[in-house]
């Protein structure tokens, strides 16, 4: 099968290829064959060990990362997770960089319909600068060329790598699952114009296009090389979206512009100070009676009782660079959320599920199931 | 147009330490196994392309723009998985 899902997207070489499919496999590997052994080992051997010194199991995720991280067998699949992370990076970056002037060149044909923005004077925000989150090399927003569109490219093909092709053939599962959790739970809505908040290479934007085709569906983001790629990207699959440069926290459109605000890992990639500024803007920007729906990895609902699973959830915070999905856990998301003006009986904290039959390519189960917290503006406010 | 781009492979961010000296034999081991099947891949190749060559069947432009069936796909699948499990089988012994 071709990988190759779209014009904007560039053919690997025959080794391009089999070397991100090798990652692809490992990464599966890693997942089903060595991961799966942890919590039986930690059962089995580390916490009987800990139990004959003091008497007790280890109470917190603190106890357990000190017994863990002394542990070769752990220590030996943290760092090959890692490293098959950077192996889908480099894999992929030989590709988008041999092709990457021939991509550029290829924007021209692809700007027939929607629109993009670009706002030069933007700073980014210090959360997305400091490290590269998920270490994909030079983060989200950085360049390297002009017109460079390299970092979305460079996303749009790991995807499938990292999810085990699991997000279907347009990396669009996440939204699918909003969009089947609004079918079930919030069957009237009917949109006129909605934003999907942080919204990268527009993945999680362009289904929203298609559910409701009389709205205007509007993206923004920080990252310049993803919206002109998102944009390229919309125009090569043939649908309409309008993007363009802004953050999240503090928008350019006018109050109550918007019947639905959604995204997509967002949240987790920003900020103690950030989060309360973005559902604030949620409620600014919607329509009285409007939704904002965000979906992210963890739940908040749920307290964890467990200090190693505890423990596990923490990998991606100490290993791939993203160093506020752990604290975010911690915030008090409720509270925020009424204290933005959001109808407090309408404040759900629940998961979402996407269906086969709403898109086309899903072969696993990785991400069939998230989190997502939403709220409704009141119709009187 | 040529422009001669450099992209990034390094990812900015702190790099935690894993490995005691313990760990190190197990790396040792999964490298030496991975250069064999690497050389033993490499071999085979070469023996695969001059062959097709001296009979003229195939060019390398043919090999580069080769798109495999699904089929093959699942076979590459399956012996890809059955190199993992021997190159890693020191990391599941440490975890059993």
């Amino acid at each position: 099968m071709s990988k190759q899902k779209h014009t904007m997207q560039p053919q690997p070489s025959h080794d391009e290829s089999v070397r991100q499919d090798f990652v692809t496999d490992l990464r599966a590997y890693l997942t089903d064959e060595i991961y799966s052994l942890i919590t039986p080992h930690y059962e089995k051997n580390i916490e009987p060990e800990f139990f004959q010194t003091n008497d007790r199991k280890p109470i917190d995720k603190s106890e357990v990362k000190t017994l863990m991280h002394n542990d070769k067998g752990y220590q030996s699949w943290s760092l090959l997770q890692r490293l098959s992370q950077q192996m889908m990076f480099t894999s992929v970056i030989d590709t988008v960089e041999r092709n990457l002037d021939s991509m550029i060149d290829n924007l021209d044909k692809h700007q027939t319909t929607g629109s993009l923005e670009i706002d030069h004077s933007l700073r980014i925000p210090k959360y997305l600068t400091a490290y590269d989150i998920h270490q994909q090399p030079g983060g989200y927003h950085s360049e390297s060329i002009e017109n460079d569109i390299s970092a979305g490219a460079v996303y749009d093909i790991s995807l499938p790598i990292y999810s085990r092709n699991a997000m279907g053939e347009e990396n669009d599962l996440l939204a699918q699952a909003i969009i089947c959790y609004i079918d079930e739970h919030l069957k009237n809505i009917e949109p006129n114009h909605i934003l999907d908040m942080g919204c990268g290479i527009g993945n999680s934007t362009l289904p929203f296009s298609k559910k409701y085709p009389n709205a205007r569906v509007f993206g923004v983001d920080v990252a310049v090389p993803c919206l002109r790629y998102a944009h390229a990207r919309a125009n090569a699959l043939g649908v309409e979206a309008h993007f363009s440069q802004q953050n999240v926290e503090k928008t350019s459109y006018e109050s109550e512009s918007f019947g639905l605000v959604t995204s997509t890992l967002l949240l987790h990639e920003t900020s103690h100070d950030a989060v309360p500024k973005i559902i604030n803007e949620c409620f600014r920007l919607l329509e009285p009676g409007g939704w904002m729906i965000h979906l992210d990895v963890y739940p908040f609902h749920k307290k964890e009782d467990n200090p190693l699973y505890d423990f596990l959830k923490d990998w991606e915070v100490i290993n791939n660079n993203e160093n506020f999905s752990g604290a975010l856990r911690n915030m008090n998301m409720r509270k925020i959320i009424q204290d933005a003006g959001f109808s407090d009986e309408t404040i759900k904290f629940t998961s979402a599920e996407a269906a086969a039959k709403y898109s086309k390519g899903y072969t696993g189960d990785f991400y069939l199931k998230l989190p997502v917290y939403l709220a409704q503006k009141p119709t009187n406010s | 147009m040529s422009k001669k781009i450099k992209l990034p492979r390094v990812a900015k961010g702190k790099k935690p330490r894993y490995l005691d000296d313990g760990s190190i034999d197990n790396l040792m081991a999964m490298i030496m196994t991975l250069t064999q099947e690497i050389s033993v891949l490499r071999d085979r190749i070469d023996t695969f392309e001059q062959i097709l060559e001296d009979k003229n069947v195939i060019s390398e432009k043919e090999f580069d723009e080769f798109i495999p069936s699904d089929d093959l796909e699942t076979t590459r699948k399956n012996r890809r998985h059955q190199l993992l499990e021997r190159v890693l089988l020191p990391i599941k012994k440490d975890l059993e």
